[in-house]
């Protein structure tokens, strides 16, 4: 009991320590913008350099929420209707990585190639 | 409508199967009076995740971009913890309703921990209900157009029928033996939580908490998670199609752990007085100090016998 609390404080702490580095580190990398409309991407091919990590900066011009999912990269991120998210992206190993915009997967598709 | 029934069933499953497992629990220990801990804790998941739903539209900047996912990892963490804690708990009164005290359940005991269960269904339904909200809500903005209500229709059936299946194992649960329930629940549970556990390790991946690397096996050609039967097998065993290293790693270290925690240590605790006694009498060839310690056991509880026939033998 007492030990499922301490672990629960415990990634509490870790999870603020992570978010205040988190933010500090997010400086000074190349940002990429991705737009969501009619529920499509915009670019819906993305080239990066692979090996270097980068931001994915996605603005959703809908009038819906939007959730920006790629499974390969474990990324889930809800874009609500009319606003900007600045996504963190890890340095990349050469290779196509698909992504799907949720809510509308069937219309909402893109990839990101690196290389 | 496929692609919304498949989404929202998927989302919902894993609450569901929480939220039945819970109801259940407390049918069994006979604390039916305490299913209002699970129902609030339900009711008040459902509301945080609207409001989180409408609330998120509010933030921006490093709130936005981060806050929501923060969240999130937190809650799956803590409804690890929970579920851990819960079968743990689970365990131990096993042990202590055994045999014939099977029905005096101690509901003062039982009804200060419960509220705890109530946090369980809370997690269970917030974890993925803030998602469930926005893409309903997505959907219902576009239910003009005909292809609009059939989305709709799908996205209320997959909930409906995720409802369903936990409504299913409350009822099947209910015809189980005490003791069956509770080690098939354990198990249960801690598959369930292993899951979990390791979806945690890839959100703080796809935070860049944790580098994501390789998938250790692909077997996506053979049954996608992102299918009916695939998403199932993910709410209940944690199934993965293309697990990274550190999913797999977190998975079984997870697993190991908890296993020893609730089943190991009640190995050590349940018959600890007696059995130092049981371990010295069975080895073939005691020792004279063994033969000594065994002696003076029997004679303990020689007198412990007679004191305890004392009364009955005087009256």
């Amino acid at each position: 009991m007492t030990r499922c609390l301490s672990l629960m404080v415990g990634v509490a702490v870790a999870g603020t320590w992570l978010l205040g580095g988190g933010v500090l580190s997010a400086d000074a990398q190349t940002e990429i913008a991705l737009t969501v409309e009619n529920h499509r991407f915009q670019p819906e091919e993305i080239t990066v350099k692979a090996g270097t990590p980068f931001v994915l900066v996605i603005t959703n011009k809908d009038k819906s929420p939007e959730e920006f999912e790629s499974h390969d990269l474990r990324i889930e991120k809800v874009i609500p209707a009319g606003k900007t998210v600045r996504l963190k992206m890890p340095a990349l190993k050469p290779g196509t990585y698909g992504f799907v915009g949720e809510y509308h997967a069937q219309t909402a598709k893109g990839r990101i190639v690196a290389e | 409508m496929g692609a919304t029934f498949v989404i929202t069933l998927r989302e919902a499953f894993e609450a569901s199967l929480i939220l039945g497992i819970v109801y259940t629990y407390l049918e069994k220990i006979e604390a039916r009076d305490n299913y209002r801990y699970v129902t609030w804790g339900g009711v008040l998941g459902l509301l945080v995740s609207v409001g989180m739903g409408i609330g998120v539209g509010y933030l921006s900047g490093p709130l936005l971009d981060l806050g929501p996912d923060l969240v999130g990892a937190a809650v799956i963490f803590a409804a690890v913890g929970l579920l851990t804690w819960h079968a743990w708990w689970m365990q131990q009164h096993a042990r202590a309703i055994r045999g014939q005290v099977q029905h005096r359940i101690d509901e003062a005991r039982a009804a200060q921990r419960l509220w705890m269960v109530g946090l369980i269904a809370f997690t269970g339904v917030f974890r993925e209900g803030a998602e469930t909200v926005l893409f309903l809500w997505g959907i219902m903005a576009q239910a003009a157009s005909p292809d609009g209500w059939g989305s709709l229709l799908g996205g209320a059936t997959g909930v409906a029928t995720a409802a369903a299946l936990g409504w299913a194992i409350f009822h099947g649960g209910k015809h189980l033996s005490l003791s069956k329930f509770f080690a098939v629940t354990t198990v249960f549970i801690l598959l369930l939580a292993a899951g979990l556990f390791s979806t945690g390790i890839g959100r703080l991946q796809g935070l860049g908490f944790l580098p994501l690397g390789e998938p250790v096996w692909d077997t996506s050609a053979l049954l996608s998670d992102r299918t009916v039967l695939g998403s199932f097998l993910t709410g209940l065993v944690g199934y993965r199609a293309r697990p990274s290293a550190l999913e797999a790693i977190g998975y079984v270290a997870y697993l190991v752990t908890a296993a020893g925690l609730i089943w190991g240590r009640g190995f050590r605790s349940g018959d600890g007085q007696r059995q130092p006694a049981i371990s010295i009498a069975s080895r073939p060839d005691p020792g004279p100090t063994a033969k000594v310690a065994s002696q003076r056991a029997t004679a303990v509880r020689g007198d412990t016998d007679s004191t305890a026939r004392g009364p009955a033998n005087s009256s």
